[in-house]
């Protein structure tokens, strides 16, 4: 474009005007051109980054991540790691919702698919802590999520099938597979090792000790949140296989599948409208500090659960954890020392029996947590109170075990609690393996640096197990250690790879789908899990309520995979995300629009 | 073996080094000569190492407690890490031969505790007084900067990153009781023990005339141990070159007239100070 600028010397006014008009008239045409392209944003390309526990803490997620970071690349798609320790990492995923791609293993079994309700309703997608951590919206989805939680028989099957097919059209997250968790025990002291982990320790009283000077249960764990933490409502400490089980009683505890009275010996329906229950507590049931456990307990800790400011603040403070359980009931009271009644919202009988399983808090510790907290790690924009950012040291429950003493980083011992219903009473009605009371005076959880460290200390008789799964790597030296046995135990918390689904691009249900193309179950479990884990696509996989076509196959069409043998074509990857819209630069990569 | 039992190996082992080194790199002469001097060495000796231990006691705190801290204030900075020097540590240990692990390994953990208390004990024994100074001096600022870094930088190591094999705690899984006692995993930027290896090194270099029987050793050793760290996947490429010029630096520190005329300058301005507050008070 020629231009001539007024005001040069020796120019007449006039000539420069009329050069001025007729420079400008010419360029018009160019200006709108230049405008619509310059105005245009320059495309960015994609780039993700995924956020793991490191090595030392969990033998396969990094694995994973480097792994799934390899298929990425291969489509064009920048992508990071990023190890980061567990405390701190799920801090960022679930309080401040800081990530983009987060890889780990699921908090404990699908013991309902109503736990599908708190993971994925549109409702908890702004709330903090465990409950919807993937910012999941999705209408139709919160509709079939209520309506399982109403429905019964074959009409809840249906919907829950339905829920399921979704989840693996819309992807928020993606199951990989239930890992068979490799651990070292010794069985000199104590045996009958098979399933005392998951899904919770609680199954530790089912242990046979055949040693009798054996007093101490010696548990080791490259995870030492619980020696800083023993919080229930704390999402960010609390994972699969919690210890705060042993702590806190429960109404009723499943054990191999059947829900059996815990602290409560009965409930019954009263034949209202909407639902209600009377439960019926165990006589004499006492905190560790020694005073009674009555209903009004078990009432003030529904009432917690859903608000942990008990109505003090302006706004309501839901927990981190529970809120699929707590959001089930409509109003607690206490109706006698050992009666409450409990009036459930809109829903079946069999969904309603899932509030039996939280953990009971004493009134007379809680009441004085329920203030507005002042300090705290999490973002201090948000009101949070006390009772949700308390280390909890020294936790008062009513389990079998009660706390005796911690050192921060090394060790926590807990000891039995002489009190509890399954010392004094004759009768439990509980299975045989239970209702023994622990096998043990004393338990101690040691914290050691990773897991080869950790069996290295069950080879050396300086423990009784490893209470986190080892790396299978380990198998050999676990096989040849004397009277160490390998026990494989199949976990019911999956590993997923969950997906922020407030960020762009991973908003669109369309570019997550693409991208679980990209993963291979297959050539993960054989090159990650080396065969120790069964591929899933549902969480719901190994129960009666998975549909035949969602079972894991290799050959499955749900999961194809854009690729073979475990890697994948960029030339299929990249059409496959043009197909869905999106536009690669000269270099191959992904562009974001 | 327990955490305890494993302090006590290294100790002994530790012990049986010092006192086969000290007789053959100093000799049985020497050592006899300076024990008359060793009352006046000693208490020559008490600042600098009262100093050291003041330093290393700050230290092992900053290095687990600060944990938390760093993690709240400290830059994450394992992907910059990975993605400045990728899978070179991978390469470097896929390159070694299995069998040289457990001899890295125990260089790593009985070769670096000598490395590092020899130069102080034959420090005590050594003609020129300023061998130990200079050795404190440059443990203290080592041991200091590499503690800000630490608490600055979060970082996990290659074998955390799951790029190479755990060797170290695979091979000696006993040895990692004592490593967890004091250090965290997320300090690994810069590596001291290659700032320490090679200012130990560095210092023999300078003081050659003082043992040279020393010499050779110390290089023959700090080279292994800055190869262990890499080979063991504890450190990563680049916390050995950030641990060598850190080395470089302390080493020019105590080395350097400049320095040292700018610290007699300001402790004689102390001096000063001190005094006319003497009199001020007393006149």
């Amino acid at each position: 474009m020629a231009s001539r600028s007024g005001g040069d010397v020796g120019v007449t006014r006039r000539s420069a005007l009329a050069g001025l008009t007729g420079g400008l008239a010419a360029t018009s045409g160019c200006l709108g051109k230049i405008r619509a392209l310059v105005g245009r944003n320059q495309p960015t390309t994609v780039s993700l980054s995924i956020k793991t526990r490191p090595v030392d803490q969990d033998p396969y997620a990094i694995a994973i991540a480097r792994q799934l970071s390899e298929w990425f690349e291969a489509a064009g798609i920048r992508t990071s790691i990023q190890p980061i320790t567990a405390e701190e990492l799920y801090r960022q995923a679930l309080i401040n919702h800081e990530f983009d791609v987060f890889v780990g293993q699921f908090p404990g079994p699908f013991a309902d698919p109503d736990a599908f309700y708190p993971l994925l309703h549109s409702t908890y997608s702004v709330e903090s802590g465990m409950q919807n951590p993937f910012g999941y919206t999705n209408l139709l989805l919160d509709d079939l999520l209520e309506r399982q939680r109403r429905e019964t028989g074959r009409q809840r099957t249906e919907t829950v099938t339905r829920i399921q097919r979704q989840l693996v059209q819309v992807c928020p997250f993606l199951v990989l597979g239930f890992p068979n968790v490799i651990r070292a025990a010794r069985t000199d002291r104590f045996t009958g090792w098979n399933g005392v982990f998951d899904p919770s320790p609680v199954n530790l009283l089912g242990l046979n000790r055949n040693d009798e000077s054996a007093t101490r249960l010696r548990a080791t764990t490259p995870d030492d949140r619980p020696t800083a933490n023993l919080n229930p409502l704390m999402a960010s400490h609390r994972g699969p296989s919690d210890i705060t089980d042993l702590l806190y009683d429960t109404l009723a505890y499943r054990y191999r599948d059947t829900l059996y009275p815990w602290a409560a010996t009965n409930w019954e329906w009263t034949d209202k409208e909407p639902l209600e229950l009377e439960v019926t507590l165990r006589e004499g049931l006492r905190w560790h500090d020694g005073r009674r456990l009555t209903a009004s307990d078990v009432a003030f800790t529904y009432r917690l659960l859903q608000d942990t400011s008990l109505g003090s603040l302006s706004e309501s403070v839901p927990t981190f954890r529970f809120r699929g359980r707590s959001s089930l009931v409509e109003s607690a009271e206490a109706v006698d020392d050992t009666t409450v009644r409990l009036q459930f919202d809109d829903c079946s009988r069999q969904t309603a029996r899932r509030v039996f399983t939280v953990p009971l808090l004493p009134e007379h510790v809680w009441e004085d947590r329920t203030d507005k907290a002042t300090v705290s790690g999490v973002d201090v924009g948000v009101t949070t109170t006390d009772a949700l950012v308390t280390s909890n040291i020294e936790p008062v429950g009513s389990g079998p075990l009660e706390f005796r003493s911690v050192t921060e980083s090394q060790t926590l011992v807990l000891e039995r609690f002489d009190d509890h219903f399954l010392s004094t009473s004759e009768e439990t009605g509980l299975p045989s393996a239970l209702s023994g009371g622990p096998p043990f005076e004393e338990f101690e959880l040691q914290f050691v640096g990773s897991d080869a460290s950790a069996v290295n200390l069950v080879a050396n008789d300086e423990a009784d197990v490893t209470a986190l799964g080892v790396g299978p790597d380990l198998t050999s030296t676990i096989g040849r250690a004397d009277d160490v046995s390998l026990n494989l135990e199949r976990s019911g918390a999956f590993y997923f790879v969950g997906f922020n689904t407030r960020r762009s691009p991973l908003t669109n249900p369309r570019f997550r789908s693409t991208l679980a193309r990209l993963v291979d179950r297959g050539a993960l479990s054989e090159s990650v899990f080396d065969g120790y884990v069964d591929p899933a696509v549902s969480p719901l996989s190994g129960t009666a309520w998975l549909p035949s076509d969602l079972a894991w196959e290799p050959t499955n069409p749900v999961t194809d995979f854009l690729g073979t043998g475990g890697t994948v074509d960029s030339e299929r990857a990249r059409k496959a995300f043009r197909a869905v819209g999106y536009r690669y630069n000269e270099q191959q990569r992904l562009l974001r629009s | 073996m327990g955490i305890v039992a494993v302090f006590l190996e290294v100790v002994a082992v530790l012990a049986l080094m010092l006192t086969v080194s000290l007789s053959v790199v100093v000799g049985p002469e020497r050592l006899r000569a300076s024990l008359t001097e060793l009352p006046e060495r000693l208490r020559m000796a008490a600042r600098p190492i009262g100093l050291l231990v003041v330093v290393l006691a700050i230290n092992s705190r900053v290095r687990t407690t600060g944990v938390d801290l760093s993690w709240l204030i400290g830059f994450n900075i394992t992907r910059l890490l990975f993605s400045i020097e990728g899978t070179v540590v991978a390469t470097l240990q896929s390159a070694v031969p299995g069998w040289l692990t457990l001899y890295f390994g125990y260089v790593y953990v009985y070769g670096y505790a000598f490395l590092l208390v020899f130069p102080l004990l034959a420090g005590l024994v050594a003609a020129e007084r300023r061998y130990l100074r200079h050795t404190a001096f440059a443990y203290i600022i080592n041991y200091t900067i590499g503690m800000c870094c630490y608490l600055l930088f979060v970082s996990y190591g290659p074998r955390n990153y799951g790029i190479v094999e755990p060797l170290l705690f695979d091979t000696l899984p006993r040895f990692q009781l004592l490593t967890s006692e004091v250090n965290a995993n997320t300090n690994v930027f810069p590596s001291l023990h290659t700032s320490l290896s090679m200012t130990v090194a560095l210092l023999a270099i300078r003081d050659h005339e003082t043992f040279p029987k020393w010499t050779p050793v110390a290089v023959f050793l700090a080279v292994s141990i800055v190869l262990s760290t890499m080979i063991l996947g504890i450190h990563w490429a680049t916390d050995v070159v950030a641990g060598t010029v850190l080395a470089l630096f302390s080493v020019w520190v105590v080395s350097s007239p400049r320095v040292a005329s700018l610290y007699g300058r300001c402790t004689s301005l102390y001096g000063r100070c001190t005094s006319l507050y003497g009199r001020w008070r007393g006149g």
